[in-house]
């Protein structure tokens, strides 16, 4: 009986070579988009997923309100883990990790590279996130200041594929011993580890007693709590801890937080919106979008398959009168559509198998990923696939084998026009299908623009200074940072070099949050401020625009020690109503002095810059005060002249290695940089606009499909109609009419809808643009284009057709 | 074999109430061959389509092979249709998709029977129909007279009691149309009990019994000899 079936369905296939297409097309694009979404979103919810007993495991981090919206950070101060581990029996361990934040120079014999992302982690860190180990054990791996642990890529670079453990490594001119090599080439952790130190401070650099501080917050804090232990409560009762011991002794300083427990299996994505994150993360928004996405075009898929089968059932109708009078019963013959369907499926999932693999490393180079699509080594997935293959011919076949198996034999055999009652229904249906359809499609559209339209102001908006040819890079070596001022005005006079600043605080690079504090009516008071550390050169090199006062000044002794310039926003936060106002005001700071940490620096503010994003436009811009500190000149900014930006790089590089031959150059250019702010935003307009795409074109192979029928079926009408003396754009009219129609009540679905989800995506940035109201409109013409055309040709060769033709046929 | 009383049939649009059937009995006696007459419109065909359970009517009552079908339920009438019942249609109605042998074997599937025994039965009635050669042609390769032919096949495969004939030969010429009506009158000889409509006074005579319907009603029976050429 089966094989019947699919030999019947097999030749309905080819025999019906273009509907087959559109069907087979159609669903085979959008499973292939499915599954590409669904290798990506499997991806990323695997994350962390290895870690044993990972569902005891948190990351403790601190929040504030902020105006209205709570700002998130997974940063945590050192006495985090070691009041957890003391205060609270649930907790088993707590671990601390910290940044290094700069590349760094390791060198092993004549072996010299940079390498970034390294950490300093308490010794215990294994004991609460077990990393697998390729060389060495966990166990003594952190155990001494010198150890240090490597990644594989790293040991490999330096010590080629052998095993390195005992061998020792460089790092500027401390001697650390290899202790051991992480397995994590491709390991799914957020943390992305290239090396890691111990934390103690002889190693960090920094005096004992900071390691008792609630203020600085400069760790990550990882807690796993003893099984049967409640998240909540633990953090309930820590958050209580925090309020009782801690919460005065902060204020003191101005500080506010409390803290957050974030389950380990949400760490990578569910930390998009915070501040100040290492880690790799993800996005949760974008992973659900996706897989809606995903969902949509499926369904559109589907649908198509639902509408093409009972459009072209009359054309089966009178098979199915012969089947039934034969002796076919219904459940029988909805058996047979159903086989068909889901050979067709098969053919589609086939295909689109094919089309994955295809797609997969283009995929993987956009993304960054490493998917791996191998239906061999991953029973799994084909079971997947095979299971998929079943709902979606069930899911797609199911209707069309009702409609189709329903058909009274008496009527179709005998009649050419089926008016039969469901056919009415199925009038309905297929409209309705076509609505949906058309109301994800416009959806799209939008949410398409608008992202666009977003992602376009991310990068073009005027951001208070100038960022282009504007290249930056940290200071390497004794002979340069401490002959600074020397190589400063080597880097200005060099040919192809504009203005040269050094400095810490850079725009688009790290920018160090401090206090700053007002005296009102002889009472200090503390504001948190972004400090920026710049000389005389900053404001000229950047393009800030001074609105009140004076730029620093060589001249004038006084402007090293006693000067500060406020940007508008710290004119205001600091409550000097005006930037004239501000003008004179006194301010001082607590000056970073290791040897003296309670000296002072008093001085006035002689400036007031226009407010400029030194951050991106996710942040809200921050008051900051500018102040020449020396102490700090870390970091170097070059602006180049237009003309010729290679020899003013290669002039900047002489220079460089004047000062300091050992080390190799490591430079970005800040518009880059800004750029990679919003790669994520990038990507996803990259894919909305690809899925987007083909969204549409499945839905208008469903829907050419349906013209087709639609000329076809109405072909006498059009002829008796042409006699009577229509013109062709009469005939176009009449058979765009109806689809048009359809268009029109799916964007008005579609309107509130993508008004809601798009406001509701630009709410998680500062800096936006209003919701674009030419936007919908654009969307809905596009689609009713989109429509037009399709239908339109079909309807213009219907209607330039000879009538005599059709009437003659009939 | 066939015992209808009173019979009515109603097609109803919203407007108008259409009788295609008023109290129409009759009765087909077990190796019968019956033909139906009468003009376009007179519920010839209704009257087929109740004989053959593929409608049903408004009134009246229906026994077929003894038991009572006017108001079987679709699955109880579907199941006699497909044991007792042949039907041969004036335009063939033969699947395009199947191939003749496949066309043939059809009914066989439907009714549960095992491939070993389709093969032979289906082979069996292609050689007496004399078309065993075209059994993996597909129907629009072939001559109308063949395809009739096929759709005969199909009809008798699974050798029901009755076969219904609606206009067998309308579209064929007549030499044709005569072997088909020669192959109708030899299944007759061997019991299949056959009712056929048709309009050509020429096949009328191949049967044992004219009934003529007019206006849905039964107008006159006649009985002649049958037909021999």
């Amino acid at each position: 009986m089966f094989k019947n079936y699919f030999l019947i369905a097999y030749r309905n296939v080819v025999r019906h070579k273009g509907f087959s297409f559109l069907n087979i097309a159609g669903l085979a694009l959008g499973l292939t988009a499915c599954l590409l979404i669904g290798l990506f979103v499997y991806d990323e919810q695997q994350y962390d997923q290895f870690v044993p007993q990972g569902e005891q495991i948190y990351r403790v981090g601190t929040q504030r309100l902020q105006g209205e919206t709570t700002e998130s950070t997974p940063m945590s101060p050192p006495m985090f883990a070691t009041s957890l581990q003391q205060e609270l029996p649930e907790v088993e361990k707590a671990v601390r990790i910290m940044s290094l934040q700069s590349k760094n120079l390791f060198r092993v014999g004549s072996k010299s590279l940079y390498e970034e992302h390294g950490f300093f982690a308490d010794a215990d860190l294994f004991k609460v996130l077990h990393l697998p180990f390729r060389y060495g054990s966990a166990a003594q791996a952190l155990a001494k200041p010198s150890s240090i642990v490597l990644s594989e890529a790293m040991a490999e670079r330096f010590f080629g594929p052998i095993n390195p453990v005992g061998q020792q490594i460089k790092l500027d001119t401390s001697t650390f011993q290899v202790t051991g090599v992480l397995r994590n080439r491709d390991l799914k952790f957020h943390l992305n580890i290239n090396f890691l130190l111990q934390l103690s401070p002889a190693v960090i650099g920094i005096p004992e007693k900071r390691m008792q501080s609630w203020g600085w917050r400069q760790f990550n804090t990882y807690a796993k709590l003893r099984p049967g232990a409640d998240g909540r409560n633990v953090a309930a009762k820590f958050q209580h801890y925090l309020e009782e011991k801690v919460k005065p002794q902060l204020a003191k300083d101005n500080i506010e937080y409390t803290a957050f427990f974030q389950p380990l299996r949400e760490v990578y994505l569910h930390s998009a919106d915070f501040k100040i994150n290492w880690a790799t993360h993800g996005n949760i928004t974008y992973v659900r979008a996706l897989s809606v996405i995903a969902g949509f075009i499926l369904l559109i898929a589907c649908f198509n398959f639902v509408n093409l089968a009972t459009a072209k059932s009359m054309q089966r109708a009178k098979e199915v009168g012969i089947r039934k009078t034969i002796g076919a019963s219904q459940p029988q013959l909805m058996l047979q559509f159903l086989a068909e369907t889901v050979l067709l499926t098969l053919i589609s999932v086939v295909l689109s198998t094919v089309l994955t693999a295809l797609l997969l490393p283009s995929l993987n180079r956009f993304t960054g990923k490493s998917l791996s699509f191998d239906l061999i080594a991953n029973p799994g997935l084909l079971a997947l696939l095979l299971g998929l293959t079943l709902v979606v011919g069930l899911v797609a076949g199911f209707y069309p084998a009702l409609v189709l198996s329903s058909f009274k034999p008496v009527k179709v055999l005998k009649s050419t026009v089926v008016t039969d009652g469901p056919l009415g229904r199925v009038q309905w249906l297929r409209h309705g299908l076509i609505v949906v359809q058309f109301a994800l499609s416009v959806f799209l559209i939008i949410c398409a623009i608008v992202v666009f339209q977003q992602v376009s102001y991310l990068h073009n908006k005027n951001l208070g200074f100038n960022k282009d040819q504007i290249m930056f890079f940290p200071m390497r070596g004794d002979s340069m940072t401490k002959n600074y001022e020397a190589f400063k005005n080597e880097l200005s006079q060099a040919p192809g070099v504009a203005s040269a600043t050094i400095g810490y605080g850079f725009p688009g690079d790290m920018v160090a949050g401090d206090q700053i504090i007002v005296p009102i009516n002889g009472e200090p008071k503390k504001f948190s401020v972004t400090q920026l550390l710049v000389d005389y050169d900053y404001l000229k090199t950047l393009g800030l625009q001074l609105v009140a006062g004076r730029n620093f000044s060589k001249e004038l002794k006084t402007d090293k020690d006693q000067a500060f310039i406020l940007n508008e926003t710290a004119v205001r936060d600091l409550g000097f109503a005006t930037p004239e106002k501000a003008l004179g005001q006194t301010l001082q700071w607590n000056i970073w002095n290791n040897k003296n940490p309670d000296s002072t620096k008093t001085g006035k503010v002689i400036g007031v810059v226009k407010d400029f994003h030194y951050k991106s436009l996710y942040d809200k811009l921050e008051p900051a005060v500018l102040q020449i500190f020396p102490d700090a000149y870390w970091k170097v900014a070059v602006k180049l002249k237009g003309e010729n930006l290679g020899a003013g790089v290669e002039s900047v590089k002489q220079v460089w290695s004047k000062f300091s031959p050992n080390y190799p150059i490591e430079y970005k250019f800040m518009d880059d940089n800004f750029d990679e702010m919003y790669q994520a935003e990038d990507k996803l307009k990259t894919l909305l606009w690809t899925f987007t795409g083909i969204a549409i074109f499945v839905g208008c192979l469903g829907l050419f499909g349906l013209a087709t029928y639609a000329a076809e079926r109405r072909k006498k009408e059009i002829g008796i109609r042409k006699v009577l003396g229509a013109s062709v754009s009469d005939i176009v009219a009449l058979l765009s009419k109806e689809f048009l129609a359809l268009v029109l009540v799916a964007a008005v679905i579609a309107f509130p809808a993508a008004w809601l989800a798009m406001s509701t995506w630009l709410q998680d940035f500062a800096y936006r643009i209003d919701l674009p109201l030419w936007a919908f409109g654009a969307a809905g013409l596009a689609a009713a284009a989109v429509a037009f055309l399709t239908v339109g040709y079909q309807a213009v060769r219907a209607a330039t057709a000879n009538p005599v033709n059709h009437l003659r046929a009939n | 074999m066939i015992k209808i009383e009173n019979l009515e049939k109603i097609y109803r649009t919203e407007e108008v109430q259409t009788k295609a059937l008023n109290n129409v009995s009759l009765a087909v006696s077990e190796g019968e061959f019956v033909a139906i007459m009468g003009p376009s419109g007179c519920g010839k065909s209704t009257l087929l389509n109740i004989l053959g359970l593929l409608d049903e009517p408004d009134g009246g009552r229906f026994a077929f092979a003894g038991t009572e079908v006017a108001k079987a339920s679709e699955r109880r009438r579907a199941e006699l249709r497909k044991q007792h019942i042949g039907f041969v249609f004036q335009s063939f109605n033969l699947i395009e998709e199947l191939t003749v042998f496949e066309n043939v074997e059809l009914p066989l599937i439907y009714l549960g029977v095992g491939a070993a025994e389709r093969q032979e039965k289906v082979a069996q009635v292609l050689e007496k129909m004399q078309i065993m050669h075209r059994r993996n042609h597909f129907p629009q390769q072939l001559s109308g007279g063949q395809q009739q032919r096929v759709a005969v096949a199909r009809a008798v495969v699974n050798s029901p009691r009755l076969i219904l004939a609606d206009e067998p030969t309308g579209n064929l010429d007549s030499s044709n149309g005569n072997e088909v009506m020669e192959l109708l009158t030899e299944l007759n000889e061997t019991g299949t009990t056959i009712v056929m409509v048709t309009h050509s006074e020429h096949d009328a005579r191949y049967a044992h019994r004219v009934i003529r319907l007019l206006d849905g009603a039964v107008v006159l029976e006649n009985l002649h000899q049958p037909f021999t050429a």
